[in-house]
């Protein structure tokens, strides 16, 4: 295929021939059965002499960069596109209704080339045997391409610089980046790494012993380093947090939320106990296939995954549920939501698309949609009760969940007390004043008064006053039936699970039409993808004693899915790295972004497999490579950007921005703040009252102690995002999400430098800093830099600070010549910064919030 | 309708594909929010021939709120959406039914769903014909009526849901599910802003309750979080942190900043790869200048009392809306993008008579005072004004309401828009519903044929305005909106 020499448009023309073929298909589809797996998009070619005659006739004005009428016909896919009247300037096959015939021939005005002879019919034929010859060119069947063919180990390649490599992850780069004349870059600062191992595995900044183990970053010998590496990895795997931090990865993918969505958005107040599931099977290191057989089936199993199967359901239950005019569209929210979720989050495929049509890039024909569809086709999901297990127990002490569950139950009871109080003393003021006001013969008859009534009278306001017209107002939030989350049922031993309804009454699943419910077409049977199996038929279900849904857990969590593990392999790598080998990690298909590692990938993916599909395994391989240690200033950085611009091949690493719970983790980790309690019901963050408002819910923070927990388990509330976690790019609630945005946007000053919440940070960090260093301010200084950065300061930073905090700057030689102010005591003294404005500001710098 | 459904997925946006190298996936995903604009920027122009080697622009332009050449010739700046949330009447507003007014009371012989028995409820308004072009307008509009020559109006109007929630959100996004971003967003995503002091995309929310499904509205959905709409409360704190907690001083932020960027520098300095890290720091500048900007924008009291009069702000009912409209010019004036205005409390199941009225009351001379005002500065020609709500209401009643007041249900066969300003021809009518204003019957809109309308008018074309996002490329308009042409 000659190189089209624009960029923009290989995707257009691949999905218009695709068009093309859809519409071929959807003709005889009603009847004829699909068979083998259907093709994507097939690729044609310009002839030599066709394109000779474009170039000389046509491109003048129709070129990639100068288009007239949008059209250019550098490359067929261009000529696919079309322009912007005519549309697709050559229909494969037939060239008696292609455009550019039609211009050329003048049949379309103004002819073509415009203001020229007219071309030959000669050459006008020419072009139109090609446009005629395209269909047959297509071909028989094209082969599987990755990530569709069969995951086998590749051999670990041979490289030159063998000191470099630490483990076959580090042959594969290397082998790529000599291929290149690249060198890898030197290896990053002993801090840097720590940084990077710690963020990595827990999401939270290196803890003291750690820094300690590494010398508090100072440098050291090779050997050493490694130890501490080795060291530093171990406690970290070993860490709660690393269940938490790789917890909150796998709730991102799963749309984790606490609510129901939608603008009803009802609580769904168990959803907890699939979060601590989570973070409790990471932690334990549960190997992937049952992690996945827990989560789509785990009930079909006889029992086998006891209540963690049970648990583990509510994967299937946490889809958006909003209102619908028709019924049906409900249960088709309901199947377009698990289907779709299962595709990009199980097989990294962009299974949603084939809802409508055949996949356009992948081969994945409509009919697979449904075929998948018909495992979930008898599912329905409920509440039920599911005793809290012993797994459970070592998240949270009996005694801790005594305490918090009466604390909870004690705020609800004294809250109701209040509502109840309040409309009872209101009602009977009405009650009065109407008896007063009734003439004397219907006195009897009016004194009932309905809540109707007391809401129209609060809201006339002329008995009552503006204090008890707001309470009023905040009795009528409290008690609102949308988007409230003071559920009194956190605490109750409850779970979602999932319900077939039994195989006798199965509802039958039908090829829809472009998705819609009233446009059924043939009926389909429960089966996998027809690119894996090589057929369209229908799996085996006789002598099936669990669900459908077992079935299909166990084709995805086999080790001969040739999705499942590559794709896993490649969000692990996506969450050490800050950006998967595959760019797109929940879609690995053909308009994915694809990656020049697939070996690396493989090889990865097979180990996986192996090693048991143990995360840990793997995770451990990646981050003792010398891949995991480059650092990010390489000393040809020029000629390796020249090469390859887009670090593709990694000579050196790029930074990662840290989420929005990674920085508020952080700041109460370095605050002194953070508390470490684990699992139970979420607890309620503070949020402007103005804005929970408008969001037409309401709630009362929890207490500083339970605030002060790790983000993870912050209330989710799908119809309002917390404003500092949606300002750093956030997960939009509503839908799986593969990979949080980087965004650098005006709002995040707000949320990080004016919010009570980082002043008041700052503020308990300062007193946490002169409780440990004393009143001196070089050692507050060294401190605080410790604290946040994990270094000393430069001697530079160390001059800026001091002048900062208003020590005279000809002092700083010799300690025992400073004046030692009191700043933070005083923080409107105009004259100096205190130490706590310091540590705002360090908890604002680049440095806290990028890991390099 | 086939030719449409066949346009589905299929992107005729030429963003350089982040997936594809050229510009490099990965410099594109870290430069995400820096780069995006440049992007999209470049495309547009490679695509009107502006920039012929297609290269993207120099990082200084790279702010992914910079202003961007639109595809067509844009007729207007800015839009002002006056969301009239639960949804007002069709035939008690601006599509007279006097058909109706016969069946008042009698019941409705068609069969529902339901065994439920329905009354048709006749229109307490009159009307009368206004300006040159005597449009039909209710009583509830004394002052609107003298812009009649101003307004166009879409009366064969339908949309795709029937519950607030779902239906405010469709009006907003063009989706059903959340997610999605709502116009506000693509218009800024499309066009950037002239000033980067102020949000581009604000929402002024009503001063009594809430708007249903809440952020969902104003939410950058799958885009950028540069292009989330921004919150302005009409009262208090416009901004949630905009300024830094009580007893900060600002000459104690201008240290903080000064001494952010003596110890951001080194860091800077060490990654010359990575413009994000300069970004931040620009950032902490404009945040500076927002805590001036914004308050000074929202300033009312810079105004003159002729004005102020003008949009009810000597009134107490209209004072709210007054406000938040006169705000609206305010920032419009200033180069914000869109502005969207919430009304709540249309939803008149019962008692419309004196529901809408109230309505129309607190709005009708805010409303007409903001058309007059923009029209007096010149800034009509420049600024869309949308008014509607999330769909239209039934011609009759249930039983039950009917006689303790009767109202209306919801409709979303049939309901009525107006729009004004920014190149759309004043005095115009278009479409019909039926005799008794049930369902859109002659020439026929879709609300997604707005969103394309209002998108035209900025000179954004909607099927070219596109966002890759899980496997394809999406629009506001999903399978692509008409353009009302009789009223452009």
């Amino acid at each position: 295929m000659p190189k089209s020499s624009s960029i923009f448009c290989r995707q257009i023309g691949a999905s218009r021939i695709l068009w093309a073929a859809a519409i071929v298909v959807s003709s005889t589809a009603g009847s004829v059965r699909a068979e083998a797996p259907e093709q994507p998009a097939q690729t044609f070619e310009l002839s030599p002499e066709v394109e000779a005659i474009l170039k000389e006739s046509c491109l003048d004005c129709h070129n990639p960069n100068k288009a007239r009428s949008d059209l250019s016909v550098a490359s067929v896919e261009d000529l696919l596109q079309g322009g912007e009247e005519s549309g697709p300037a050559i229909l494969p096959g037939d060239s008696g209704r292609s455009p550019l015939i039609l211009y050329m021939r003048g049949d379309l005005q103004p002819r073509m080339p415009k203001g020229d002879d007219p071309l030959p019919e000669a050459k006008i034929s020419l072009i139109a045997r090609w446009i005629d010859g395209l269909k047959k060119a297509s071909g028989p069947k094209k082969k599987l391409t990755w990530p569709w063919t069969k995951l086998v180990k590749p051999e670990v390649p041979g490289v030159k610089r063998t000191e470099w490599v630490r483990n076959p992850v580090d042959a594969f780069v290397l082998a790529k980046l000599e291929e290149r004349g690249l060198e890898p870059a030197p290896p990053t600062s002993p801090r840097s790494l720590l940084r990077r191992l710690t963020f990595g595995l827990t999401g939270l900044p290196p803890s003291a012993e750690l820094i300690e183990k590494f010398s508090g970053g100072q440098p050291v010998s090779s050997e050493s380093i490694d130890q501490a590496t080795a060291d530093a990895i171990e406690t970290l795997l070993a860490d709660p947090g690393y269940g938490e931090h790789w917890g909150r990865i796998w709730l991102d993918l799963v749309r984790y939320s606490d609510t129901r969505g939608g603008a009803i958005d009802y609580s769904r107040p168990h959803m907890w106990r699939y979060r601590d599931y989570v973070i409790r099977a990471f932690n334990q290191d549960r190997p992937y296939d049952r992690f996945i057989r827990e989560q789509i089936a785990g009930d079909s199993y006889r029992g086998v995954y006891g209540s963690e199967g049970k648990i583990a359901l509510a994967y299937l239950a946490q889809w958006v549920q909003v209102e619908r005019t028709e019924g049906p569209q409900v249960r088709r929210d309901f199947l377009t939501d698990v289907v779709s979720t299962t595709g990009s989050v199980f097989l990294g495929m962009t299974l949603g698309c084939a809802q409508c049509h055949d996949h356009k890039y992948d081969p994945i024909p409509q009919r697979d949609y449904y075929r998948m569809e018909a495992f979930f086709a008898p599912l329905t999901t409920t509440v039920a009760s599911v005793p809290f297990t012993q797994y459970e127990m070592p998240l949270v002490k009996p005694e801790v969940w005594e305490r918090h569950e009466k604390a909870w139950g004690d705020v609800l009871a004294e809250r109701g007390k209040w509502q109840k109080e309040v409309k009872a003393s209101y009602r009977k003021r009405l009650a009065d004043r109407r008896y007063l006001d009734a003439p004397a013969d219907l006195k009897d008859f009016t004194v009932a008064v309905s809540d109707a009534d007391v809401k129209a009278a609060v809201r006339e306001g002329l008995l009552f006053s503006k204090e008890e017209q707001e309470a009023y107002a905040l009795i009528e939030r409290q008690t609102a039936r949308f988007a409230n989350p003071n559920s009194p049922d956190y605490y109750q031993s409850k779970a979602y699970v999932a319900n077939d309804s039994g195989l006798k009454d199965v509802v039958g699943t039908y090829v829809l039409s472009g998705g819609s419910f009233k446009l059924r077409g043939e009926a389909v049977e429960p089966g996998f993808f027809s690119a894996v199996t090589g057929h369209g038929d229908p799996v085996d279900m006789k002598g099936l004693s669990g669900t459908r849904r077992a079935l299909l857990a166990d084709w995805i969590a086999s080790p001969d899915n040739p999705l499942t593990a590559r794709v896993m392999i490649n969000r692990i790598w996506q969450h050490l790295f800050g950006e998967g080998l595959v760019a797109t990690p929940s879609d690995l298909g053909k308009n994915g972004s694809g990656t020049v590692h697939e070996d690396l990938l493989d090889w990865l993916a097979v180990e996986f497999i192996e090693s048991g599909w143990s995360f840990k395994h793997v995770q451990r391989l990646i981050l003792h490579s010398s891949v995991f240690r480059l650092a990010m200033q390489h000393p040809n950085q020029d000629a390796c950007a020249e090469v390859d611009p887009e670090n593709k091949y990694f000579w050196a690493r790029d930074p990662v921005r840290l989420t929005g719970e990674q920085i508020r983790d952080s700041i109460l980790f370095v605050s002194g703040e953070l508390n470490r309690d684990m699992g139970r019901p979420p607890f309620f963050p503070v949020a402007a009252d103005d804005l929970l408002r408008r969001a037409r819910t309401w709630w009362a923070p929890s207490p500083r102690e339970e605030r002060s927990r790790r983000s993870v388990y912050m209330l989710q509330i799908r119809s309002f995002p917390m404003p500092f976690m949606q300002v750093f790019d956030g997960r939009n609630m509503d839908e799986s999400c593969p990979q949080r945005n980087v965004t650098t946007v005006t709002p995040q000053v707000f949320a990080l430098f004016n919010s009570q919440f980082a002043h008041e940070q700052s503020r308990l960090m300062a007193e946490r800093i002169t409780q440990e260093a004393g009143d001196d301010r070089e050692v507050q200084i060294e401190r605080a830099f410790e604290l946040a950065f994990q270094r000393s300061p430069s001697p530079e930073d160390k001059i800026s600070c001091l002048e900062f905090l208003g020590e005279r700057r000809d002092d700083l030689s010799g300690a025992s010549g400073i004046v030692t102010a009191d700043a933070s005591s005083e923080p409107e003294s105009p004259a100096r910064g205190s130490l706590a404005d310091l540590c705002l500001v360090l908890l604002n710098t680049n440095e806290f919030i990028y890991l390099d | 309708m086939a030719k449409r459904s066949l346009q589905c997925c299929g992107h005729y946006e030429s963003i350089p594909d982040p997936r594809q190298g050229g510009l490099g996936r990965r410099d594109f995903l870290y430069r995400f929010g820096s780069g995006l604009g440049s992007i999209a920027l470049s495309s547009l122009l490679a695509k009107d021939g502006l920039a012929a080697d297609g290269s993207p622009l120099s990082s200084s332009d790279a702010h992914p709120l910079a202003p961007k050449v639109p595809h067509v010739e844009p007729k207007a700046k800015s839009v002002i959406f006056l969301f009239m949330a639960g949804a007002p009447s069709q035939m008690d507003t601006f599509d007279p039914k006097p058909e109706l007014d016969k069946y008042h009371g009698k019941p409705v012989t068609r069969i529902y769903g339901s065994l439920e028995k329905r009354i048709y409820v006749g229109c307490p308004f009159e009307f009368a014909r206004h300006g040159e072009s005597g449009m039909e307008i209710s009583e509830l509009f004394p002052h609107l009526s003298t812009c009649a020559d101003d307004l166009a109006v879409v009366r064969g109007l339908h949309t795709s849901a029937e519950a607030h929630t779902t239906a405010t959100f469709f009006m907003n996004t063009g989706a059903f599910i959340p997610g999605s971003p709502s116009v506000g967003s693509w218009v800024t995503y499309g066009l950037g802003t002239e000033n980067r002091d102020l949000p581009a995309f604000v929402v002024l929310p009503d001063a009594h309750e809430g708007v249903f499904g809440g952020s969902i509205n104003w939410s950058n959905g799958y885009l950028p979080a540069s292009y989330q709409g921004t919150l302005l409360n009409s009262v208090g704190t416009p901004i949630v942190d905009l300024q830094a907690p009580n007893g900060v001083t600002r000459a104690q932020q201008q240290r903080n900043l000064g001494l952010l960027s003596k110890l951001n520098q080194p860091f800077i300095d060490s990654h010359p790869r990575h413009n994000d890290l300069l970004t931040r720091m620009q950032n902490y500048e404009q945040a500076f200048r927002m805590q001036t900007s914004v308050p000074e924008a929202l300033d009312l009291e810079r105004e003159t009392l002729r004005t102020r009069e003008l949009y009810g702000l000597d009134d107490k009912i209209t004072e709210p809306m007054g406000r938040r409209c006169l705000m609206a010019r305010r920032l419009v004036e200033r180069g914000v993008r869109f502005v969207q205005i919430y009304s709540m409390g249309w939803d008149s199941h019962r008692q419309i008579a004196r529901e809408h009225r109230r309505r129309g009351y607190e709005t009708d001379k805010p409303i007409a005072g903001l058309i007059k005002d923009l029209k007096e500065r010149g800034l009509l020609d420049q600024t869309l004004i949308v008014w509607g709500g999330e769909f239209g209401r039934t011609a009759d009643n249930s039983m039950i309401f009917f006689r303790t007041g009767a109202g209306r249900d919801h409709n979303k066969s049939a309901m009525v828009m107006w729009l004004a300003g920014g190149g759309i021809k004043g005095g115009t009518v278009v479409g019909e519903t039926d005799e008794l204003g049930i369902k859109a019957a002659e020439n026929v809109y879709h609300t997604h044929d707005v969103h394309a309308t209002i998108l035209r008018q900025m000179g954004l074309d909607d099927m070219r305005l596109t966002y890759y996002h899980g496997g394809r490329f999406k629009r506001l308009t999903d399978l692509g909106g008409r353009v009302v042409k009789e009223i452009v």
